[in-house]
């Protein structure tokens, strides 16, 4: 597994970043949302690379499935009416390349200069210890999203709903 | 096994990628899914923290759970924003919403 999973992450890599770059440059927004997907599916691919099984099907169901599905249900929802031509190459556009340039810069000097006490082996634990991790230790966290979903489901139906009209 | 650092960069790159979406686009839809890429980096890195942790292997991955939980609800109230927006003026440009503008 090991040999396989470091020939295997620079090509997964590849395939994130690309897709990534598709998502911000594709000017369709349904080719913008199906390159999203593939990019879920990348990460999904690295979550199995690191040892993390449960999460990878957990981005599958929440990411790929569910996500995407809003997403270009908001889409068709919205269709655009002649938007959408020059919504790309303007002013701002241009300013945030540097903007971004200097944050990525920043993360990557951190990176290279700060000191790891990486282990060899340590692994990321089986679905058995990380549930009993989840539902001993952070439990009451764990609810607590539970209740943030519940309040951003209300508020979502709220806001989406149609006004009555008196 | 793949360092360390290799999953930070990759982090790095697909948040950075991200950020430029969110601040170059205008259109509300592709603003949150820069958004989820950003925060699909920030889990790639926790996850590859938890991996390679000598202390306490998978709590990152707790983490993470938070994070997707929190991902969802940010998406569902988002979206429903732009369909309200959408609804109201039939744009979605994000530079167009400028009333509250001192």
């Amino acid at each position: 597994m090991n040999e396989f999973s470091s020939a295997a992450f620079y090509p997964v890599a590849v395939m994130v970043l690309a897709a990534a770059v598709l998502v911000v440059s594709f000017k369709n927004l349904i080719y913008s949302a199906l390159a999203m997907i593939a990019c879920f599916a990348g990460v999904a691919a690295l979550f199995v690379l690191l040892h993390a099984e449960l999460l990878a099907s957990a981005q599958i169901l929440l990411y790929v499935g569910a996500i995407s599905i809003l997403i270009l249900f908001a889409i068709m929802l919205t269709r655009n009416r002649g938007g959408e031509v020059k919504l790309f190459f303007h002013q701002q556009a241009w300013m945030a390349i540097p903007v971004v340039a200097i944050v990525g810069l920043i993360l990557i000097i951190v990176i290279g200069s700060a000191h790891y006490n990486a282990a060899d082996t340590a692994q990321n634990p089986g679905t058995k210890d990380l549930a009993s991790m989840l539902f001993n230790q952070y439990a009451f966290p764990f609810e607590l999203v539970s209740l943030v979903l519940l309040v951003a489901i209300v508020g979502a139906i709220l806001l989406a709903k149609k006004e009555k009209i008196k | 096994m793949t360092p360390l650092q290799h999953y930070l960069a990759l982090s790095v790159a697909l948040f950075c990628i991200g950020a430029w979406g969110v601040l170059a686009r205008r259109n509300i839809i592709v603003v949150v899914m820069c958004l989820e890429l950003m925060l699909n980096a920030v889990n790639v890195a926790l996850v590859a923290f938890s991996n390679y942790s000598q202390v306490i292997p998978g709590r990152g991955e707790v983490f993470v759970f938070f994070v997707l939980g929190v991902a969802a609800a940010e998406v569902a109230v988002g979206l429903s924003i732009g369909i309200a927006m959408y609804r109201l003026r039939e744009r979605l440009k994000v530079d167009e919403l400028d009333e509250m503008k001192g």
